[in-house]
């Protein structure tokens, strides 16, 4: 190009890049709601379900009256699993929201200071032992007043399997001490109920083993499965998300590595077990919610249908059990605002109260689906009691909804856990 | 000491090492006959792998007529990109070189992720048998196969450089462009055929990772493994490639043999190759086999 | 500036070295810099949140990219892993102010200081490698020191990170953008004068030889390795400084924020600015920045449009902007390799000459 067709194209690009970086404004009579999801980094897999649950749930909402006549204005922000792009998100929110839903244990961990100085309530889909406590006083490194979750912690599904695995060692007629083995990532949420779970096996009379490090990001974990059959290990903690769980689950099929495999919760999930096929037999994982979309016609999944609806006029999708979760949080929120409107007006901390107001909560028309929870001023572990799946997997083709119809994928549910309330367990 | 676990992980890092291998010597195919560093090589497994991917799932082809497509469509590729990135910057200083192919590795992965998503998306089933055994050591036919090729395409290329006219001419373009130029080799088809042929055998190994692990952005990430593989050989021997890249993936594996041994820091096996490649540029830049380039002033 | 492209029109002449060596050609260039800074003074009072924000940005990150434009530019080094030395600064300047205790007024500083010193280690081993192998050698160093911030809790907090303490002095509290604003303004002032003026002194024009001809610079006297390391350390300085800003401004220091996308980042806002270019980095660091903003504007715009749905935009900002900056660095390469400062000097002798061509 000529030098003077470059310095009229560069002075014209200059001048509409300039133009098109102008934020855009809310109304003023909204409820402004941060969102922070995880479309395109390495926790994807489960963020888009539990994201687009949110979405939707926001969506119904406002079709539905609102939050007292008054909409909802989310401003979702895609932050890649990145901490500092998190950060900057909620720097720009803080002062205008009344409310986040977040996402990452990393990020949500990094602003427990910041939402508890700035009295706002974040509700996170990080399940992190060390959110629960809002007094302080715990393990946990220091009180996290506006943090809510809906569901049990990181820690207690891991206890609850730990303790679901002694029953099935004695139940198999194991001899000797079972052998436990934590497995994930070095990263925040991986390492979130490491210390717990293991303490808890050593409690109960397991042999814990030295963890396995396998990266978030999928791979070649072959190295890490033959370590994980010459150790012996009788019981093995996935601790990752589901995407990488799938790839260390073949990986590990393929080497013939015998062990019975605990899926965390964002662990193991219907898209995983599409993708692993029958390497994601016989996984134990735990779920959040009363039902799965695979009760879907049943009539308490009715608002549940309407909500899938926002997103999915055809009503033909299926739904992961993480979408139902990111409903459910949305929903708690909801009633809390409303309560909040009712008593002095949709602050940070009138939510907040709203959150204590309570007992063995479940949003309306959300019964049988979202679990009843509690929360106090003195524990935020909402949820003690939850259910253990196992799965049975057949390699197929087809959609995840086609494959659950032909009895490729069946999810069946062996143990109720409940945990007790104890004190020395709360904030880790 | 755990013997047999040595053994099976020496293995398996023999046969991930072999892949490690075949993608150095694509890359040392295109810095030895353009004098272009290539950091989109693991994008170029990428695209392979993800366009193998879709001509299964979604035209339903078998697996043969997908490859050979595929195949055909990367060298095809290698030769549009080479023809309008890389001709304009001939001539340009080496941090431009560099900073275009960061570039471009840039946008083909964010392509890759725009185009078709951030999750594993699994092959279809391609083997009858997806297991076989060897020495004891249970393995993905897939890999074995690869395996196979891997031996192949070396073989194929140490003939193509010794005994094919194009092989030769390539190797005096790359000894020297000019006077290549003034014996009558057409540098322009040099060029172009490789970048094709890297491209093409890039996607190859990019088909065979993604058969075994599932497609995923995470498969680029290949092409960063590549150099230390390619310092540790050489820059400019193929064989070096090859040798790098087994030497590489067997280290890798040790590595992590020693830390869940003794060391337990926990993840030496993805950041030892780093180490090496500093420990390999501070006493031997050049490499095992690579040319000594001596100044004298 | 000086250095690189000092041809001055004819009839131009300095009869003192003072006067042919002064940063700013003419008076009214000089004051159009006052005139500027004095305007950016006002600009909390009369922008939003939301440019202020951009503002700071765009503050220290041309702090960094200017130390690596000192390195690749006028040094004429490669160096693919500045972001892990942007890194170092900001967990140099959290581990000084949380667990020494130092003021962060001097913790900044502190911590510029610190990553000179790792800067210095690197360039050791660095001044013997050329080229390439620089090249590779950086990318691995990238991704060494990015583990070790990931294991050395101790320092970084591990993979957790660690907060970062707000800047106050003399105990004011210098938190809130409008007020931080100031202090990175002070910052970029002094950091970007500092190194016009460097490359007027001695080591300066020893530096531009080592790019222009090494081989003949080592016959002129200069020490090549004494400089190569100089310029290692003088870049990682800079990136320090401007990582304790980020640090500090941020709240929060976390190792995934230094990644390779990060490095390659910085490379793009120096040669998109111009190699060898001190206002070239700034305006290369303001491109970058404002880049992802503008096709998030872009997308924004397109919402709910027939294209918003073909591109399936809302989804795809993240990987649109990822192809950008890719797209942008291929084409910059292409069509203006001597980026934003050449062009910019070119519209400014288009109006000056203007109807003659030159």
């Amino acid at each position: 190009m000529q030098s003077n067709r470059k310095n009229a194209v560069a002075v014209l690009l200059s001048a509409g890049a300039l133009l098109s970086a102008a934020p855009v404004a809310t109304l003023a009579q909204d409820i402004p709601v941060g969102h922070l999801a995880d479309f395109s980094g390495p926790t994807a897999d489960v963020g888009r379900p539990y994201g687009q649950g949110v979405a939707d749930a926001i969506a119904y909402i406002n079709r539905h009256g609102g939050v007292g006549g008054k909409k909802l204005a989310a401003e979702t922000t895609d932050y890649s699993y990145k901490a500092p792009q998190a950060i900057a998100a909620y720097k720009s929110w803080s002062g205008r929201v009344v409310a986040i839903q977040g996402w990452g244990t990393a990020d949500t961990e990094a602003l427990i200071g910041f939402v508890t100085n700035d009295k706002l309530p974040y509700y996170s889909a990080s399940y992190a032992a060390t959110l629960t406590d809002p007094v302080g006083g715990s393990k946990a490194d220091r009180p996290a007043p506006y943090n809510f979750f809906y569901g049990p912690s990181y820690s207690d599904y891991a206890r609850g399997m730990v303790q679901w695995a002694a029953d099935d060692w004695t139940k198999k007629g194991g001899k000797g001490k079972p052998k436990y083995i934590h497995m994930g990532a070095n990263h925040p949420y991986p390492n979130s109920p490491k210390a717990a779970a293991e303490e808890y096996a050593k409690e109960l009379g397991f042999e814990v083993l030295t963890p396995i490090q396998y990266a978030l990001a999928p791979g070649d974990f072959t190295p890490q499965c033959l370590t994980l059959k010459q150790s012996g290990a009788n019981y093995a903690y996935l601790g990752n998300t589901s995407g990488s769980n799938v790839a260390v689950l073949k990986a590990c099929q393929t080497v013939g590595v015998q062990v019975q495999f605990l899926g965390n919760v964002w662990g193991m999930d219907e898209n995983a077990m599409k993708a692993a096929g029958s390497a994601a037999s016989n996984v134990v994982y735990p779920v959040r919610t009363s039902a799965t979309w695979t009760d879907a016609k049943a009539p308490r999944m009715a608002m549940m249908r309407e909500i899938s609806k926002m997103s999915d006029a055809s009503g033909t999708e299926y739904r992961a059990s993480h979408y139902l979760a990111g409903v459910c949080s949305t929903l708690y929120m909801k009633e809390s605002m409303e309560w909040a409107m009712a008593n002095g007006g949709v602050t940070g901390e009138n939510i907040r109260k709203g959150m204590y107001v309570r007992q063995n909560w479940v949003p309306k028309g959300a019964e049988g689906v979202c679990v009843p929870s509690t929360w106090t001023a003195q524990d935020h572990r909402s949820v003690l009691k939850f259910d253990l799946y196992q799965t049975d997997v057949k390699a197929g083709d087809g959609s995840v909804g086609d494959l659950i119809a032909k009895g490729a994928i069946q999810m069946k549910r062996i143990a109720t856990i409940e945990l007790p309330r104890k004190k020395e367990w709360l904030g880790w | 000491m755990d013997g047999t676990l040595l053994f099976q992980l020496v293995l398996s890092g023999l046969i991930v090492g072999a892949l490690y291998g075949v993608v150095a010597m694509c890359f040392v195919l295109i810095y030895k006959a353009s004098q272009v560093v290539n950091f989109a090589q693991g994008e170029f497994m990428l695209i392979g792998a993800w366009a193998c991917w879709w001509l299964l799932v979604k035209f339903q082809l078998p697996f043969v007529a997908a490859f050979l497509v595929t195949l055909a469509f990367m060298m095809l590729f290698g030769l549009i990109l080479q023809f309008v990135v890389l001709k304009p910057l001939i001539g340009e200083p080496i941090i431009s070189v560099i900073m275009v192919t960061i570039g471009l590795s840039i946008f083909f992965q964010a392509l890759m992720k725009w185009l078709f998503g951030v999750s594993v998306q699994p092959f279809p089933p391609i083997f009858a048998a997806p297991d076989m055994n060897v020495l004891g050591l249970q393995i993905r036919t897939v890999y074995a196969m690869s395996t196979l090729i891997s031996i192949g395409i070396m073989a194929a290329f140490a003939w193509f450089f010794k005994f094919s006219r194009m092989g030769l001419a390539m190797r005096a373009t790359a000894f020297n462009q000019q006077v290549a130029q003034s014996l009558g080799i057409s540098v322009r088809k040099v060029f172009a055929l490789a970048w094709g042929i890297s491209a093409m055998v890039s996607a190859l190994a990019g088909v065979v990772v993604g058969v075994v692990n599932g497609v995923s952005p995470a498969l680029s990430f290949f092409g960063i493994k590549v150099f230390p593989a390619v310092i540790l050989g050489g820059l400019d021997s193929i064989i070096g490639a090859v040798v790098g890249g087994l030497v590489i993936g067997v280290l890798e594996n040790v590595a992590h043999y020693a830390d869940s041994q003794w060391l337990h820091w926990g993840n030496l096996h993805e950041i030892a190759p780093f180490y090496v490649l500093i420990l390999i540029l501070m006493v031997r830049p050049y490499g095992l086999f690579g040319t000594r380039d001596i100044e004298r002033v | 500036m000086a250095g690189t492209v000092a041809l001055r029109p004819c009839g131009d002449f300095r009869t003192t070295y003072g006067g042919d060596q002064t940063v700013f050609p003419t008076r009214l260039s000089l004051a159009f810099c006052f005139l500027g800074i004095a305007a950016l003074c006002f600009a909390p009072f009369v922008f939003s949140k939301y440019v202020l924000s951009l503002l700071i940005q765009i503050g220290y990150l041309g702090i960094a990219a200017l130390g690596l434009n000192i390195l690749v530019g006028f040094t004429g080094q490669i160096s693919i892993g500045h972001a892990v030395f942007f890194g170092f600064g900001a967990f140099a300047s959290a581990y000084f102010s949380n667990k020494l205790n130092v003021p962060v007024f001097f913790a900044i500083p502190l911590a510029g200081v610190a990553t000179t010193a790792v800067g210095l280690l690197f360039g050791v081993p660095a001044a013997r490698l050329k080229g390439l192998y620089l090249a590779i050698a950086t990318l691995a160093a990238q991704f060494i020191l990015e583990d070790f911030f990931a294991r050395a809790s101790w320092f970084t907090g591990g993979v957790a990170g660690t907060a970062a303490k707000s800047f106050s002095i003399f105990g004011i509290e210098m938190s809130g953008d409008q007020r931080y604003f100031y202090v990175v303004l002070a910052y970029v002032v002094i950091l970007y004068l500092a190194a016009t003026n460097l490359m007027r002194t001695r080591d300066g024009r020893a530096l531009v030889a080592l790019r222009d001809h090494y081989l003949s610079a080592e016959m002129m006297g200069i020490n090549l390795t004494k400089y190569r390391t100089m310029s290692f350390g003088v870049s990682a300085f800079y990136a320090g400084i401007g990582g304790a800003l980020y640090g500090h401004y941020l709240g929060f220091v976390s190792v995934e924020g230094f990644g390779i996308f990060f490095s390659i980042q910085f490379l793009a806002m120096v040669i998109i600015g111009g190699l060898g270019s001190v206002m070239g980095t700034l305006m290369g660091t303001v491109f970058m920045v404002l880049l992802p903003e503008a096709m998030g504007g872009l997308a924004k715009l397109l919402s709910g449009s027939y294209i918003d749905r073909l591109l399936s935009l809302d989804e795809g900002v993240v990987f649109l902007r990822e192809m950008a900056i890719g797209a942008v660095i291929v084409l910059f390469l292409i069509f203006e390799p001597d980026g934003l400062a050449h062009r910019w000097r070119q519209i400014r002798a288009y109006w000056k000459l203007y109807p003659f061509s030159h």
